[in-house]
């Protein structure tokens, strides 16, 4: 056999010997039905490496499909190196790497292994069938059994289809704008996605929305709706397909000096703690505040935000030393010393007990009463409610696309939601699987039919 | 409460802030103060207890011998190599969100990896000069005048520096790369261990390795240190251990009538001289002189002399008696002799012996025997100079022009892996969430 032709067949079958190429289109044929069965295209399956990879979306495991996918590329190309040494009569010298490449090939094979498992275990759940099928799996020669089993018999169906993913998002797009503000924060976001792989994961889609100065705005949403996703889309941070403005200037032109105009504090604190207080936020105004204004201005916005904040009486206390309720403020106090127009908090009452979340909050509205916009994530939004004038509730879609269900006033969302309590609403929202009422789409749509008709 | 303020984007879009310079400075002094709050000051000890463990171990044979050197070398670029990856494996990666947040907030990548770069500098100088005082104290010195300056310890201090810098670099860059201190510490192991066995100095590798070994920083550290020691220089005194070993072992072997003599002619080994001034009285022939020596009781202990292994003055007169032709030598006159020397040397320097210089007796003898006929100071000198000139290794030439190769070498390292750091850690905002 010519050694061109031993490579193609090993590019296309990872074996040029018979019996395995035989046992390879019989898995290959497998691959076909079951792709088919999950709603992708067939001829996935003829692709080397893809297939894998689609195979593994197809059992819902997408992640594991990527190492499976890169596994099996990787044994594709040692094979080959292999044949070409071969070809080429490499050299001693080359030859003497061949332990290397066997220890190498020994680590992918393992790798192929536990991930061609996790998938083939994918499989099993998706089809609903015993888990002594996993016998099949540990051989890479007896794969394409339950596969073509579950690919020809009428009884085995798949629980779930990757295709639905794509007709569920023609079925939820909503389209519309928000009219630009020339005071205050407008947001027209077309959507927000990353490249995995083969494809685009879409994290947010369509929203649209108009907050004014001086509004506080509570920001909800369940486990994985997008909230930090959309608030880094709407700071600039994480750029989007969409159109920010903030008081009529464009944040994502303008990133690089309109970055200064919104504070941004994260979920957790994420400061120095072994810097002093006082020290932490002298720094931070060299960082934040322009460069033109005097030491002395500097170091009185400095005592200033300490003051404000109640931070004046450890101001010479490492970070560490402080109590979570000082760090909280230390923290939103780094962001406060360049006093944005946009003010954006993700979770600041995370670790504290009730008062000192409700004396948190009442700063921050005493912030928003400035003429700033503050928009807050938070899990317990009943104990401040009454702070707040709008909510924004982001949803999961069934598509697994964060949405926008709602944005309007504290009272409209009540009546939209028909719930009293902001966090029955998250409930609503969520997915079943995550004890939710699984109703994302239908406020989703509800909302889209109510804004823009 | 917060105070009504009318600031908003237009104001921010005019406002000016500080630059990449200005940055730098905010973040050296904030790494100074880590220095003190944050326990940095902790690698200096520890630099001091590496170096003092490494010292211990190799001071003696540093800087006399070829090998002792070029190990002591070798341990002074890991222990240079292991302060400077364990300054900043973590520096980065234990604050990767701070310096998300900074970033968002106006921070440059550019001036927080350089103002790291200054600091673990000063941090790196003083663990140089901890090292340094510390080999010294404990017997590892770098005595006498150095290329570049009068001082060699100065030199070495230099390619000392380096190498700690450099690889304080790498491990900059590996923070960079990895997401948690976990994940930094896990790969810091195979990094040393690469840095080690691909050194090029100490374990002998493939040609097919070379350009794997110009990725390293200890190879061009190794051939830097090696170099200031003047290591081709010195001699390779591994041969003499070696030759103790088989001190003792008998070889079989022959000596000639002409290797006597010339033994016995030898003014610069002390027995040789003593049995040359031994009288022997006025005799006719050599043969009768022979024959006195061997009869008369009172030469018994210079017929006991051994001359070279096992074979005594008296073997060696026997075995000359003994050979046919030397018949006619034996009897040749030999009037006004009055010392053994004097006879010896008549016989050397008459015609006929000098057909029968290459006639042999056989004799035994030991290896340390064989060295201490031929001297052996003199012989354990000359292997040990011969063995070293065997090893001498251009890389290891004296020469500024290869000390300063090397440190460029390893300052190229030093640029190129704070741009990979810089450059890694702009993409920080990509992280995956």
């Amino acid at each position: 056999m010519s050694n061109i032709l031993r490579l193609v067949l090993v590019l296309l079958f990872d074996s040029y010997q018979p019996f395995f190429i035989a046992v390879r289109c019989l898995y290959i044929l497998g691959a076909w039905l079951l792709l088919t069965k999950s709603g992708l295209a067939g001829w996935w399956s003829l692709i080397p490496w893809v297939r894998e990879y689609q195979l593994g979306r197809c059992a819902a495991r997408e992640p594991e499909g990527r190492g499976f996918c890169i596994a099996s590329m990787l044994i594709t190309l040692l094979q080959v190196a292999n044949i070409c040494f071969e070809w080429m009569q490499a050299s001693h010298t080359l030859q003497s790497f061949a332990p290397l490449i066997l220890v190498i090939l020994f680590a992918v094979m393992l790798m192929h292994f536990v991930y061609n498992i996790r998938v083939f275990a994918g499989f099993i759940e998706v089809y609903g069938v015993s888990r002594w099928w996993i016998v099949f799996g540990i051989f890479d020669e007896l794969r394409f059994v339950p596969m073509l089993i579950w690919g020809l018999g009428k009884k085995y169906q798949p629980g779930w289809k990757v295709e639905d993913l794509k007709a569920e998002m023609k079925r939820l797009a909503t389209h519309g704008s928000a009219a630009v503000l020339d005071e205050g924060l407008t947001v027209n976001l077309k959507d927000r996605h990353v490249k995995e792989f083969f494809r685009k994961k879409y994290l947010l889609k369509d929203i649209h929305m108009a907050i004014p100065q001086g509004h506080m705005v509570l920001l909800l949403g369940g486990s994985g709706a997008g909230k930090t996703t959309f608030l880094n889309a709407v700071n600039g941070y994480e750029k989007a397909d969409a159109k920010v403005t903030l008081n009529g200037n464009d944040m994502y032109s303008d990133y690089k000096k309109m970055k200064y105009d919104v504070g941004f504090v994260p979920q957790q604190e994420n400061m120095r703690n072994k810097d002093t207080v006082e020290r932490t936020l002298l720094d931070a105004a060299k960082l934040r505040l322009s460069k033109d204004i005097s030491k002395e201005d500097r170091l009185k916005r400095v005592q200033d935000v300490m003051d404000i904040f109640g931070l004046t009486p450890v101001k010479g206390h490492l970070v560490e030393k402080l109590s979570g309720g000082q760090k909280k403020r230390l923290s939103i106090s780094m962001e406060f010393l360049s006093n944005p127009s946009l003010f954006i908090l993700d979770e600041p009452d995370s670790g504290l007990d009730g008062v000192m979340a409700r004396e948190l909050f009442e700063q921050l509205r005493g912030i928003a009463d400035t003429g700033k916009i503050v928009i807050v994530i938070t899990h317990t939004p009943d104990r401040v409610i009454d702070l707040f004038d709008d909510v924004i509730v982001l949803a999961k879609d069934s598509s697994r696309t964060g949405r926008l269900a709602f944005y309007g006033s504290i009272e409209d969302a009540r009546k939209f939601f028909g719930r009293q309590k902001m966090e029955e609403i998250v409930k609503s929202v969520n997915q079943k699987e995550e004890g939710g009422d699984g109703l994302a789409d239908e406020f989703v749509l509800k909302y889209a039919e109510v804004q823009h008709g | 409460m917060a105070e009504k303020n009318g600031t908003g984007s237009a104001r921010q879009l005019t406002v000016r802030h500080r630059g990449r310079l200005a940055q730098i400075g905010i973040y050296f002094g904030k790494f100074i103060r880590m220095f003190v709050y944050q326990s940095d000051w902790k690698v200096l000890p520890m630099a001091a207890l590496i170096a003092g463990l490494v010292g211990f171990a190799l001071g003696s044979g540093f800087g006399k011998t070829m090998e002792g050197t070029l190990t002591g070398a070798f341990a002074i670029v890991c222990v240079c190599i292991w302060n400077g990856s364990f300054n900043s494996i973590q520096v980065v990666c234990r604050e990767r969100n701070v310096i998300k947040r900074e970033h968002r907030s106006g921070m440059h990548i550019s001036s927080y990896i350089l103002a790291h770069m200054m600091y673990q500098l000063l941090l790196c100088i003083l663990q140089t000069i901890v090292t340094l005082i510390v080999l010294y104290l404990v017997g590892m010195r770098f005595s006498g005048k150095g290329m570049f300056t009068p001082w060699m310890i100065v030199d070495a201090g230099i390619t000392m520096l380096l190498v700690t810098y450099a690889s304080d670099m790498l491990s900059l860059w590996i923070s960079t790369l990895v997401h948690t201190t976990t994940t930094a510490m896990t790969i810091m192991p195979f990094v040393l261990i690469f840095q080690l066995i691909f050194s090029g100095g100490l374990f002998s590798l493939p040609k097919v390795v070379d350009p794997i070994i110009m990725l390293t920083i200890s190879s061009p550290g190794l051939k830097a240190m090696a170099s200031q020691t003047k290591i081709n220089d010195l001699p390779y005194s591994a041969v003499n251990g070696m030759i103790k070993m088989v001190d003792s072992v008998e070889i079989g072997g022959r000596v000639t009538v002409g290797q006597v003599l010339d033994i016995m002619q030898d003014t610069e080994n002390q027995t040789v001289v003593e049995l040359r001034a031994v009288p022997i009285g006025n005799k006719e022939t050599l043969r009768q002189l022979c024959e006195h020596l061997l009869e008369k009781d009172h030469y018994q202990d210079l017929r006991s002399e051994t001359l070279t292994g096992d074979v005594t003055v008296e073997d060696a007169i026997r075995a000359l008696m003994d050979l046919e032709e030397m018949d006619e030598i034996l009897d040749t006159e030999i009037g006004g002799i009055t010392t053994l020397g004097e006879a010896v040397d008549a016989l050397a320097a008459s015609d006929s012996i000098q057909d029968l210089r290459d006639e042999g007796i056989v004799v035994h003898m030991t290896v340390g025997d064989a060295i201490d006929m031929i001297g052996r100071e003199e012989t354990m000198a000359r292997i040990s100079e011969t063995a070293s000139e065997a090893m001498y290794k251009p890389d290891y030439a004296y020469t500024s022009e290869n000390i300063l190769g090397n440190w460029l070498h390893i300052l190229i390292f030093v640029i190129v892996f704070a741009l990979a750091s810089i450059i890694t850690l702009e993409f920080i905002d990509k992280d995956k969430r």
